[in-house]
């Protein structure tokens, strides 16, 4: 792995800008309905105030209120996901963590459950949100319990509450899913951004811009654990409350990011690596740079799911499950190369 | 802390969950058509024996074996059968029903225990002392549901699937037919020795299915089964296409090779079928389905959608079965009073 | 037989008085009288679980103490922020292997959190720094090397390029030459007496080997279960009466041949008297 000097992290900056702005341009023309490029884009621009639509109501219906929304909220998840996993490979010092921590997806997958399956009527990100706070607080309750409320306790209380979410999430499905709802209840497992629309562009996107953005402005402070709590400590740097504001942080994007789009997976475990290993481990340039790698990738995982198989639609979580486990394997295998 | 102890925090979630649902998906398969007559590994050694699904059933009659008489029925699909053949009175358990039946058998129906209203356990079958499990989904025959088809025979109970239901290749046909279901039929009244109500039965629904009209406008029609962000839709070979050819109504999901499955809503938008088919099912009704066909932004603006032209099926009757040809009626009914300008 | 002996004509630094810390109901450092100067290398010694670590921590500033004093230039210690601490006290601890990828520079580099702001990248004044701090730690060679590659001894000396980068006043040492050869040993401990000769640092170094204290240190301290028995400069302080009661080891003090330096040898075990 090369030094990354400055201009080096700059140039990357823009080149994954730059290509994220043409995945989201040509991922929005992609899809079953035969809609031209001049004329998607036509449309779009039409909704931004910029002369009339070319296309009928359903048609452009079919670009403005189906495939921009989630080709956006694609985005927004995908460097929400690589964020979080960044964050989380940092504060524990473990290069296998993905950005799930303290119980959440297993809390949004039995929100997500209740409503599918028992027909709680409340809004399903709602529902995952709640689901995922209350094994958020579940997890914090357990850590504190009888003893310090350090991380790792709290760590161990989340692969507790993890594992009971999900026999409780299993157990509900067993017992009352009927007919073919199940179906359901497996692609939100999966992950899918099928449900995508405005306002999970709004609850994604606010994610990132709320606490994403703050997360990546923390990179030096997350730079600083490389060498230890102690070491972090002897740098002036408060590593309880750090470590906290930090898992907290990424608790949140994850669950806004789950509650929108189920649990994607490896997006957050392996691209932070795939990043590391062409800009190192400085976060002040590996947490943007994986944030853009992230909303690309997960663009066009998503691209994969709705438009390979038309017209039917695979939960995108099988498509980035799919590439991201040689891809990992690959890293894995040059990682090695390297120590 | 160990790596791995964290790592397996969320994997090991997903893969619980999945397992799960996994195995749920395999108790769950869509009733597909079968052609009784099967292809490759028929095993007819006699007429009196029938190869159902890879299982060598004993039918009735021809045969000195005496009918049964004590059956246990699993899904709606096997009660209506037995009770379409007028043997209500041999059946002294039902499972996992997806409905009410129809009102002209509601009487006699209210009669037969339920023994669970979801998959039942090999215990709860095996406590009433059946001598015969008829099951419209080939997965309720197996160890976590009634029990395993062999281990059920060594302990004397036969079993026997809805061919239509069959899922392996050589079983399933390639496009179900209104021909399949009556062959179903006719196998039924062997295999339970009801030969006569069955061939009585066969004519009926035959002179009944001669007398609908099909629909002459050529229009096009999504069957909507469930689901919000995906939607599971009847697709080319099985029982939705069957019913939506004979009442004249194109297919959208026609050149899907499947019995059902999952379709993007673009696609759907994209052919803005002339009418829907709702599927009508208590965990999932008509209405909450219209209800977000409507509140969606861009599925309000389907045509179909926006004049409300929906026809409505109960779930029991769009799998293969008695009722497939009462249904057509019906919706035949429905799409006449229907306008589309 | 405590003592707290004059730390010879240099400027207190670094001062505890009746530092105590407590660690799961034991007090692990007890009552601790001490002083270190500035431009010296005091090393602290005792044997396993006497209390070092403890208190280089608590001179680090990265635990606080459960009673007593610490005070830096005649201030409390704790009374600055975590930051301002760390401006003036670094702590270079033994290597444990880091497997993130980073080059030495960049781990290098981390010594200069305390100094930008929050927010703030790299400037140039902290880019020369870090090129001084690496050029006296003698890294500067591999700067653009994965920390992976290095050799333990090579590791541990960024460690200390890390520490200098962070322009210290106090450099601490926790035991950074147990698991290093010889060679590695002497340059490390040669290369901190020279940058307090220097630089005018006060270098504070637990260390286990009595003779690498006796050669590099000016003054020492040394612990047993936590409570100061004895301070002052090696050559008196470690005599074969305190090595015998504190580490329960028979040793005998040698004059070295070429340069006369005192040189500790211990009896092995069959060689004793009974």
């Amino acid at each position: 792995m090369r030094a990354a000097t400055a201009p080096r992290v700059a140039i990357w900056t823009l080149l994954l800008t730059l290509a994220l702005a043409t995945s989201i341009a040509t991922a929005v023309t992609i899809g079953p309905a035969d809609i031209g490029f001049d004329e998607v884009w036509a449309s779009i621009a039409s909704h931004l105030g910029l002369g009339a639509t070319p296309l009928s109501p359903l048609r452009d219906g079919i670009v403005w209120e189906l495939r921009l929304p989630r080709v956006l909220t694609a985005a927004a998840v995908g460097a929400g996901l690589a964020i979080a996993g960044a964050v989380m490979q940092a504060i524990t010092r473990n290069s296998l963590a993905d950005p799930y921590p303290l119980g959440l997806s297993s809390g949004a997958s039995l929100g997500a459950v209740a409503v599918l399956v028992l027909g709680v009527a409340v809004l399903l990100p709602v529902a995952a949100f709640l689901g995922a706070l209350l094994a958020l607080a579940a997890t914090l309750l357990i850590a504190g319990a009888g003893g310090s409320l350090t991380p790792s306790r709290t760590i161990l209380a989340g692969i507790a509450v993890s594992s009971l979410g999900a026999a409780l999430t299993s157990f509900v499905i067993f017992w009352t899913a009927t007919g073919d709802s199940y179906r359901e209840i497996l692609s939100w497992l999966l992950g899918s951004l099928a449900g995508s629309s405005w306002s999970t562009v709004l609850i994604a996107g606010g994610g990132i811009l709320i606490i994403g953005v703050p997360l990546m402005l923390g990179g030096r402070m997350l730079d600083a654990f490389a060498f230890g709590d102690t070491s972090a400590a002897a740098l002036g740097v408060n590593v309880t409350s750090t470590r906290w504001l930090m898992l907290v942080g990424t608790a949140l994007l994850t669950g806004g990011m789950v509650s929108v789009s189920g649990s994607i997976g490896f997006v957050g475990l392996v691209l932070p690596h795939a990043v590391r290993l062409i800009v190192g481990a400085r976060h002040r340039a590996l947490l943007p740079l994986a944030a853009l790698t992230g909303a690309i990738f997960l663009i066009w995982c998503d691209t994969a799911a709705r438009a390979l198989f038309d017209p039917r639609e695979l939960p995108v979580g099988i498509v980035t499950a799919f590439i991201g486990a040689p891809v990992f394997v690959l890293l894995l295998v040059r990682s090695r190369r390297l120590t | 802390m160990s790596p791995i102890t964290h790592s397996l925090g969320h994997p090991l979630v997903r893969l619980t969950a999945i397992a799960a649902i996994g195995a749920l998906a395999l108790t769950g398969c869509a009733a597909d058509g079968g052609a009784v007559a099967a292809p490759a590994p028929a095993a007819e050694t006699s007429a009196a024996v029938i190869d159902n699904c890879g299982t060598l059933v004993t039918a009735a009659s021809p045969s000195p074996l005496p009918s049964p008489e004590r059956i246990v029925t699993i899904k709606s699909t096997s009660t209506e059968m037995l009770l379409a053949l007028g043997l209500a009175d041999r059946i002294v358990g039902s499972a996992f029903q997806d409905g009410p039946v129809p009102s002209e058998w509601a009487e006699i129906a209210e009669q037969i225990p339920v023994i669970s209203d979801f998959a039942p356990g090999q215990e709860a079958v095996l406590s009433l002392e059946p001598d015969f499990v008829y099951a419209g989904w080939e997965s309720m025959l197996t160890a976590e549901a009634a029990g395993d088809r062999e281990s059920l025979a060594g302990l004397g109970v036969e079993t026997y699937v809805a061919p239509s239901a069959c899922k392996d290749p050589g079983y399933q046909p390639e496009k179900l037919g209104f021909d399949d279901v009556f062959a179903d039929i006719t196998e039924a009244g062997a295999v339970f020795g009801a030969e006569e109500a069955a061939s009585e039965l066969i004519a009926e629904q035959s002179d009944a299915l001669d007398s609908i009209a099909a629909d002459t406008r050529g229009l096009s029609a999504l069957w909507y089964s469930s689901g919000t962000d995906t939607p599971y839709v009847g697709a080319g070979i099985g029982a939705p296409q069957m019913i939506m050819e004979r009442l004249g109504l194109g297919n959208i999901a026609a050149d899907v090779n499947d019995t059902w499955s999952p379709l993007g809503w673009e696609a759907i938008i994209d052919a803005d079928p002339d009418v829907i088919v709702l599927v009508d099912a208590s965990w999932n009704t008509a209405g909450s389905k219209i209800d977000s066909l409507e509140q969606n932004p861009v599925t309000a603006q389907m045509s179909a959608v926006r004049a409300s032209r929906y026809l409505v099926i109960p779930f029991a009757a769009g799998e293969a079965g008695v009722r497939n040809v009462s249904a057509t009626a019906d919706l035949a009914d429905q799409l006449a009073s229907i306008n589309v300008e | 037989m405590t003592g707290s002996a004059e730390a010879g004509g240099a400027e207190c630094a670094m001062t505890t008085r009746s530092l105590s810390v407590v660690l799961g109901g034991r007090r692990v450092v007890d009552s601790v009288d001490s002083r270190f100067g500035s431009g010296q290398v005091t090393a602290i010694l005792g044997p396993n679980g006497a209390g070092k670590s403890s208190l280089i921590r608590v001179l680090a500033g990265v635990d606080r103490p459960d009673s007593g004093e610490v005070a830096w230039q005649g201030r409390d210690w704790f009374a600055s922020g975590r930051r301002d601490r760390a401006r003036v006290a670094a702590l270079v601890e033994q290597d444990a292997g880091a497997e993130l990828p980073l080059t030495v520079r960049m781990a290098v580099e981390l010594g200069r959190t305390p100094h930008g702001s929050f927010l703030a990248g790299h400037s140039h004044g902290d880019a020369r720094i870090v090129a001084a701090a690496m050029i006296d730690a003698g890294v500067a060679d591999f700067a653009d090397r994965q920390i992976s590659t290095l050799s333990g001894g090579e590791r541990q000396r960024v460690h200390l390029a890390r520490a200098l980068a962070q322009h210290p006043r106090l450099l601490l040492l926790d035991e950074p030459t147990n698991h290093l050869d010889v060679h590695a040993q002497l340059s490390t401990l040669t290369l901190v007496r020279n940058l307090a000769a220097r630089d005018g640092l006060a270098v504070v170094a637990a260390l286990h080997d009595l003779n690498l204290a006796v050669g590099f240190a000016d003054n020492v301290i040394v612990l047993d279960a936590g409570r100061l028995v004895a301070a002052g400069p090696p050559a008196a302080v470690l005599t074969p009466a305190l090595i015998s009661r504190v580490w329960r080891v028979s040793a005998t003090v040698l004059s070295h041949p070429v340069t006369g330096a005192p040189v500790i040898a211990f009896d092995l075990p069959e060689r004793t008297h009974s």
